[in-house]
Formats: structure tokens, sequence, C-alpha cells
């Protein structure tokens, strides 16, 4: 029986309880046997993507504490997350130290939720329901740098009843870009109010996106002109066994 | 760096775009990006084009002294003249020279980035010389008196109404709205100064150290007008420009007009060595080549930084760059804007001229997968936010202190989980104040950054609780 | 011969005058021809996606090729290249014939710009991109291609490359060099593209066929 760590980040743990429960319930009835450790905050990307690196270093040591207990794979619902953990947090470390080795064993075995199922477990069909138009925003570090250009669409045409619907400019960032929305607000506005623009012409009625970030961004945007177009997290819709 | 330059504030010109900025630069970029995409669907080799193309230019940065050298030596060898211009100030004083003791009274100018990052043209003007812009998007701006908003086409946000009023007033014409008469004019008004005038000042694309060549790209003809008429020629290339050979050339060729604008190759693309040989042909007596080094030398040492001199200033980045095409060009506050403009002028002004500009990006990555020659232009930004915040090598931190000490106490809260946990248990407190339908908004600073935009979900962190519940349950059964 | 940007960049760099060079990066395989017949076809379509106008003439076809370009482009000036091959197409007689003032190559910029019509041949040809190559001299200034605002190109065959390499590798030691890839363009004014904005309006490529 695979082993598994649970990655929830502050974002899902301040405000997507649910999205975490359905992550937790999927993987469990796929097999997976998992653990969460309690002492996990946040793997310190709002800082370091700032140029804050020294006050991440502290950041990234208290998750590589909380995640080192067990050498089990870590399991995250956000590509921006584990994108950070993979690919900045060996940067924080100098090379020929212990918590150097230590980070880049971690960073190896930390896996973003959608490349998990269908990369490691090799899942493509979960067994969900969803009878809608939906439409997909590809999040930017999500397809960038982790590379993740056909696990969410390929998840999504497994799903039973489910209509995908282009979306205009699909790849392009919806303005969240973290610590931007408020460094820039007005900047991160006209950006996400063009994502909601082109959600609403694509004539879906559901959004979904694996990043939580772009979630509330457009899930709020979304709100605000009054649409009753949902927003989800893949993890939600692919729990989802709506009749 | 000698010229000091007016404080960059990236914010406050954010949020005054003039309101015809985004959609023009968006029709702009619209068409390039879909013409670049159809070249590059054309050419199977593309992306090890690319490699080759970094490569190249990586390159030539690591040996760079010697590439200007043997440059230096051949266009001498050619009959040129070779200037080194260590600061803007150096670039100015040379070119005034040379007017000077030519008499120069009339100067034509093809498009050259360089001179407008040294503002040439109001050095020329303030020494009497008359000094136009032949590329029909410079010469429009010139008219207007008002920055490019685009690399590539830089009067884009100007309609062909407010042209023509721009021609009538200017010209003392009456000057139809039709974009095809209206060239004819500029054609027509142009062709007489480049005639006449007493130089040609031009910048250059690359400079090709084995032979002592300038490779100049345009699509006008206002290039070869301004090198082929006056009798003078005065280009001024950064240094960056360099490159090895002819061979390497070919590369870059495939690369720049399709990633700049989606051609297979601009209309003109010439090749200068020295003033011309024989007195039949045309072309001017004398070539003057000015090396700019305004920074860039002391942008080498940093190599992390110092990739941004490998740009051969296509526009791609801008044409992807969803910040950019939300607030124009004008917004960066310099010659050079897009992300390109994000990592070059915090390099060249400094950190705190340009602190604003690393921070103007979401670091999403479309600029990198565009770039011809593989810049890791997120990578740089977040090396640019470092110096700005925390310091590095080269420079003191310059971030602002309410900013450093909100980062010192997120730092604080997320390294120590009770701290976090704690925060966790408490931020739902302020929920009833600002919640609507699940939605909380108006909230106080700094939150209301967040919900002037948008609302903010409900603070609910009930996930820890419920897998302690359901952990202590499985525990007992 | 030291200055200080190459000293400043020395030192950045931390290099000396005496650094080796490291060798550059490895190019590409350049393009192989297909068969003549297909360059040619290549050549001249490029040149059309361009707004050029390209044809395939003979030199019998030359005189009321000539005879038509002059009338739809009401040509009352031009001028030629004094190549050995014009000339023996007795371009310039034929000109006269059809009644063109002919002004000489080697006159003076403002004559030359009076010209309508400027007639060279090209050195080189690229067929994947419709570009003409032309070298300068004395016989071949640079004007002619570039003041009047017709500009027909005479060429054959015998000029076609595969790809720059091949170009680059035999004219590299030019003076002046210039490679055209259609009339002169721009889209500045509100992306609209217009034609002759410096450069010549209209470009005919007329390929001999021998």
């Amino acid at each position: 029986m695979p082993k598994a760590q649970l990655f929830i980040t502050c974002l899902g743990d301040q405000f997507y309880t649910s999205t975490l429960q359905n992550m937790t319930h999927l993987l469990e009835r796929l097999g997976v046997e998992l653990t969460f450790p309690p002492e996990q905050t946040c793997c310190g990307q709002p800082l370091f993507n700032n140029g804050f690196e020294d006050k991440t270093r502290p950041v990234a040591l208290n998750f590589m504490r909380a995640f080192s207990k067990s050498d089990a794979p870590i399991i995250g619902p956000s590509g921006s997350c584990v994108s950070m953990v993979k690919h900045h947090y060996p940067s924080l470390f100098k090379a020929g130290t212990p918590e150097h080795a230590l980070v880049v064993d971690i960073a190896s075995r930390t896996f973003e939720f959608t490349e998990y199922l269908v990369n490691v477990l090799k899942v493509t069909d979960v067994g969900a329901v969803y009878p809608h138009k939906v439409t997909y925003h590809a999040s930017c570090h999500y397809l960038r740098e982790m590379g993740l250009k056909t696990e969410a669409k390929t998840l999504l045409n497994k799903v039973k009843d489910l209509e995908l619907v282009p979306l205009n400019e699909e790849e392009t960032c919806c303005g969240f870009g973290g610590a931007f929305t408020v460094t820039y607000p007005e900047v991160s506005r006209s950006m996400m109010e063009n994502k909601v623009k082109d959600i609403i012409a694509s004539g879906a009625d559901t959004v979904v996106t694996c990043e939580p970030g772009c979630l509330m961004n457009v899930a709020g945007g979304l709100h605000k002109t009054g649409s009753k177009i949902r927003a989800m997290h893949i993890i939600d819709l692919l729990s989802s066994k709506e009749l | 760096m000698t010229d000091t330059h007016p404080y960059i504030g990236f914010e406050e010109y954010s949020e005054h775009v003039p309101p015809g900025i985004p959609l023009a630069v968006q029709q702009a970029t619209s068409r390039f990006v879909g013409g670049r995409a159809a070249r590059v669907a054309e050419l199977p080799q593309w992306e090890q084009l690319r490699q080759i193309g970094s490569d190249i230019r990586q390159h030539t940065i690591e040996n760079m002294d010697t590439y200007l050298t043997r440059l230096e030596e051949k266009v001498v060898a050619a009959g040129g003249h070779v200037h080194w211009a260590e600061t803007a100030e150096d670039a100015r004083r040379i070119v005034l020279q040379i007017a000077k003791e030519n008499n120069v009274k009339n100067v034509v100018k093809s498009k050259s980035m360089a001179t407008e990052e040294i503002e040439l043209n109001h050095a020329l003007e303030a020494a009497g010389i008359e000094a136009l812009e032949t590329d029909l998007g410079e010469y429009i701006i010139q008219l207007a008196g008002t920055g490019p908003s685009h690399i590539i086409v830089p009067a884009v946000h100007l309609k062909k109404e407010e042209i023509a009023a721009l021609f009538s007033e200017k010209l003392d014409i009456d000057a139809p709205t039709d974009p095809i008469e209206l060239a004819r004019i500029a054609r027509e008004v142009l062709r007489e100064k480049f005639l006449n005038a007493g130089m040609g000042i031009s910048g250059g694309n690359f400079l090709i150290a084995e032979t002592g060549t300038l490779v100049m790209v345009t699509n006008e003809g206002n290039g070869r007008m301004c090198t082929t008429m006056p009798d003078l020629h005065v280009a001024v290339v950064g240094i960056d420009k360099v490159i090895p050979d002819w061979e390497s050339l070919t590369v870059f060729l495939k690369l720049l007009a399709r990633s700049a604008t989606g051609q297979k190759l601009s209309t003109y693309t010439q090749f200068i060595t020295g003033p011309r040989r024989a007195e039949g042909e045309f072309g001017p007596k004398e070539f003057h080549l000015v090396l700019l080094d305004n920074g860039r030398s002391k942008i080498l040492k940093d190599p992390v930084g110092r990739d941004v001199l490998k740009c051969i200033r296509c526009g791609a980045c801008a044409n992807v760059c969803p910040v950019y095409k939300n607030v124009g060009g004008f917004a960066y506050g310099s010659f050079i804007s897009g992300p390109i403009g994000a990592i070059l002028s915090p390099q060249m002004l400094g950190t705190q001229t340009a602190r604003e500009l690393p921070y103007a990006s979401t670091l999403c990555g479309a600029c990198a997968d565009v770039c011809p020659v593989k810049i890791p232009i997120p990578t740089i930004l977040r090396h640019l936010r470092r110096r700005v915040a925390e310091g590095d090598a080269f420079a003191l931190p310059t971030i602002s202190t309410p900013i450093r000490v909100t980062a010192m106490l997120t730092s604080l809260a997320l390294a120590q989980n009770w701290m976090y946990r704690l925060g966790a248990r408490l931020l739902p407190i302020i929920n009833p104040f600002f919640r609507k339908d699940n939605w909380l908004s108006g909230m106080p600073y700094p939150l209301n950054r967040w919900t002037k935009v948008r609302p903010l979900p409900s603070f609910s962190a009930h996930f820890r609780k419920w897998w302690n519940v359901r952990s202590a349950k499985e525990k007992d059964s | 011969m030291t200055n200080p940007v190459t000293e400043n960049i020395r030192r950045s760099l931390g290099r000396t005058a005496q650094s080796p060079l490291s060798l550059r990066p490895a190019i590409y395989e350049p393009r192989i021809s297909e068969s003549i017949d297909a360059e040619i076809e290549r050549f001249l379509s490029e040149v059309k996606k361009l707004s050029g106008v390209s044809q395939k003439l003979s030199s019998p076809e030359i005189d009321s090729a000539l005879k038509t370009l002059i009338t739809d482009q009401n040509i009352r000036k031009a001028t030629v290249w004094e190549t050995p091959h014009l000339r023996q197409l007795g371009i310039a007689e034929i000109l006269n014939f059809l009644g063109v003032e002919l002004i000489s190559p080697n006159a003076n910029k403002y004559e030359m710009a009076q010209c309508d019509l400027g007639i060279t041949e090209a050195d080189y040809l690229l067929p994947e991109t419709g570009t003409l190559v032309l070298r300068s001299s004395d016989e071949k200034p640079r004007a002619v291609s570039l003041l009047p605002r017709v500009h027909l190109a005479i060429v054959t065959p015998a000029a076609l490359r595969a790809d720059m390499h091949q170009v680059f590798a035999e004219t590299k030691d030019s003076n002046y060099l210039v490679l055209i890839t259609g009339p002169s363009r721009t889209a500045d004014i509100e992306l609209t593209v217009t034609l002759g904005v410096h450069g010549p309006k209209n470009l005919y490529v007329w390929m001999m066929k021998e």
C-alpha cells in the first residue's frame, strides 16, 4: 500500500478545508495510506518570490523538519507550492551541507496532486461524475515550472458527462502572482478582469484550476461580477459524484 | 553610471495608464504573437535554434573583451573610426564632436534604442542641430513629444485621426486620416531630409567581430537611407551587440524577425564594413562606430544578471507579457519596457531608482518561453528582487521599511508552527465583521489592497481539527 | 591598445588581455538545396507572398515585359546598373526606345531621387525567404535599389543559394551588402500595413529562364 504525506499549503489550510478533505478521501479511496505532519505551515513562496531569501530559510527548515520524519512522498494541491519545494528549496542551502542533502531528498519526493495521480499512481479515471460544461485555466507555475501540460486535461477528460470547452488565453496569467495582488493591485485587477471575461465568454458554467491562489483570485472576481459560474479546484471536481 | 535618472514609480505609472493604451498595445501584441506562432510552427528546429542562439550569446558575453578588440581592429582596417564611450555622457560628447568637426546642421536618425538610452536627440538639439527620427513610428512620436508605447511599433497607441492632426499641425498641411496617405506624406517630407542631411546616425542590431561589420535590420528603408545618403555615418551601438562571426549571425537572423513580428526576415538587412570604398558608389565617406558601455561592463560582473546582455531586442517577451499588455511601455519609465526592461533598467540604473520594476511581474514565465536566446527572465527578476529586498554583493537593500518589517514578521510566524496555528485560529474571529455570502470585503490595511479588487474567501481553517478528530476516531475503532 | 571599456570588461570577467578565447558553440547544419526547378518556384512564390511581383522570362520577352511595367507604373525616369548581363540584355536601349529618360547610376543623389524605376541584378538569391542579396560597387551602386519607387531585379538561377551560410561564405569580405526581402513596409500607423514608406513601394523580380 503506497504511503504519502499530506502537504496542505497555507492557502489550503486557511480557505479550502473541504478541498483538503476531498483530497484526503480521494487519495485514500485510491489506496494511499496518508499521514499529515502537523508541524507544517507554508512553503515560504511569498517570502522567496519577493526577494526575501534569508527570511525564507527558516520557513523551509520548518517544512523539512515536518516532512523528514517520514520518507514517504509528499503530495500538495498546488503546482506553485510544490515547485517551490522541488525547484527552489535546494538553492537556499549550500551544496555539501547536511541541510542541502536533506532538502534534495525531500525535493525529489514532493509531488503535485495531479502529477501524483497520473504519473505516479498511473490513475486517470477516479470515477467522478460532473455533467457540466467546464473550462480549464492553466496556472502559470503548474504549467511552466512544473511542466504539467497534459495531466489536468487527462483527468478531466475521464470525468463522466463532463464537456470540456476551450478557454481563450488558457495559459495567460490570471493576475494572482502571490504578493503581486497587493503590490500592484490595479494591474492585478486588469489581468483578473481579462481572465474573468474570457471565462464568461467560454460558455462554461464551471472553471477549474489546480492552484488555490488562482482559484481565490478568479472565484472572487467571478463573484464580484455577479456571475453564477462556479470556480473549483480540480480536486473538488474529481470528487464530484453529482448526478 | 554618471547620469541620474528619475525614480521609476511603476505603481504610480501603472495606475495612470492612458485609456487607449491597453487596447492598442494588445492589438499590436496579438498580431505579432500570431505571426510568431505561425513562423515557429514552420521551423521544426526552432528549439534547437534557440539553444544555439543562447549558447553563442553566452559564449560571446564571456569573451566580450576579445571580440570587441577584434571588432575594433577590423573596423579600423576597413577605414572606419572606433570610439569607446564609457558613459552616456561620453557617447553624446563623441557624437557632438564629430558633428561639430564636420559642420553638421542636420541629422537623420534611424531607429536606435541605444541613442534613446543616452538621450542623444536632446543633446543634438541643444547644440542647435536638427535631429530627425526617420522610422515612421519614431518620427510620429518625436512630433508628438511622447515616448514609445511598444518596442517595435512605438506609435501604436495613436489613432490615425490623432496622427493626421499631428501632421497637419506640425507640417502646416491638411493631412487626411488614411494611413497610406499619411505614410506617403512622411515619405515625401523625410526624403528631402535624407538627401540634405550632413550626418546619418544609426544604431545596430549586431556587430560582427570577424570582419568589423555593422548589421542593421529594418523594414522601411530609412535605415538604408540614413547610412547611404549623407557623407557621414555614425553608429551608436551597445557593446553587448557584438557577435563572433557571420556563421553565428545566420542563427540570429533566423530568430530575430520571427520572434519580433512574425516575418521570416525583415525587409532590409544591411551589412556595413567601414565607409564606401569607391567614388562612384553611394555611401558615406566616413564611418564612425561609437561603442557604448553605459553600465554594461558592470553588469558583466554578475553571473546571473548578465544574461540580460544576451538580448537581441526582438520584443517577443513584451508581446506575451500580461503585465505589459495591460500597462503599455510608458509605465516602465525608461527607454526599454516589458519584461526585458524590468530586468535591464534595475541593473543599468540601480535598484534604488528602479526598485519597483523587478516586482512588476507575476513571474508567470511566458516571457522565458518565447525569448529567442533563452534569457531566464523570471530567475533574473527573483535575483533582482533579492537585491532590492535583502541586498547582495552588488547593492544594499532598498526596500521600504514597512515591507521589510512585514516580511520579518511573516517569516517569524511561518517558521514557528505554534505561531502559525495560533494565527490560523484567531483569523476566523474577524470574519463576522466583513463577511457577506461567505466572502470578506472592505478589509483594513493591508488586506484592503486585495479586497478593493475582489473579495477574500472567509477564514476557515478547520482541516487540522477535522484530521485530529478523525484520527482519534480511527484509533478508538 | 587599451581603453577604459575593455578594461572594465576584463575586470568584471576576471580576464586579462592574454586570456584565451574559448571555443564558439557549433551551429546547425546548413540547408541543402532541392532541385533547381523547386528552388526557383519556391523563390518566386515567396516574393509574391511579400507583395512583390515575380515571373520567369526569356530574353526575347523582356521587351514587352518592360513595356508593360513602364505603362503600369507610369515610369518616366529610370536608372540601371551597368553590368555585363544587363548590357547584354540591352535594357538601356529598350528603355530609351520606350521613351524613358535614363539617369546614370553614378549620378548624384538628387538626380537619382528623381527616378521612378531602378533596375539591378542580384548577386545571390535565397529561396526560403524570397530574398535578393545585392553587393555594391561602382557599377552596382546601392541607391539604385533604394531611391526609386519601383525596383526591378533581373536575376538568374545561377544566383540561387540554399541558405545564408553559403551566401555569407562568399560575401563576408564585402564592404557593403544588403538583403532585400520584399518591398519597403511599415505597420506603424494603427498596424495598417503600408508599402513604400522610404524604400521602393513596388518590387519586381524577373527570373531569366536561361
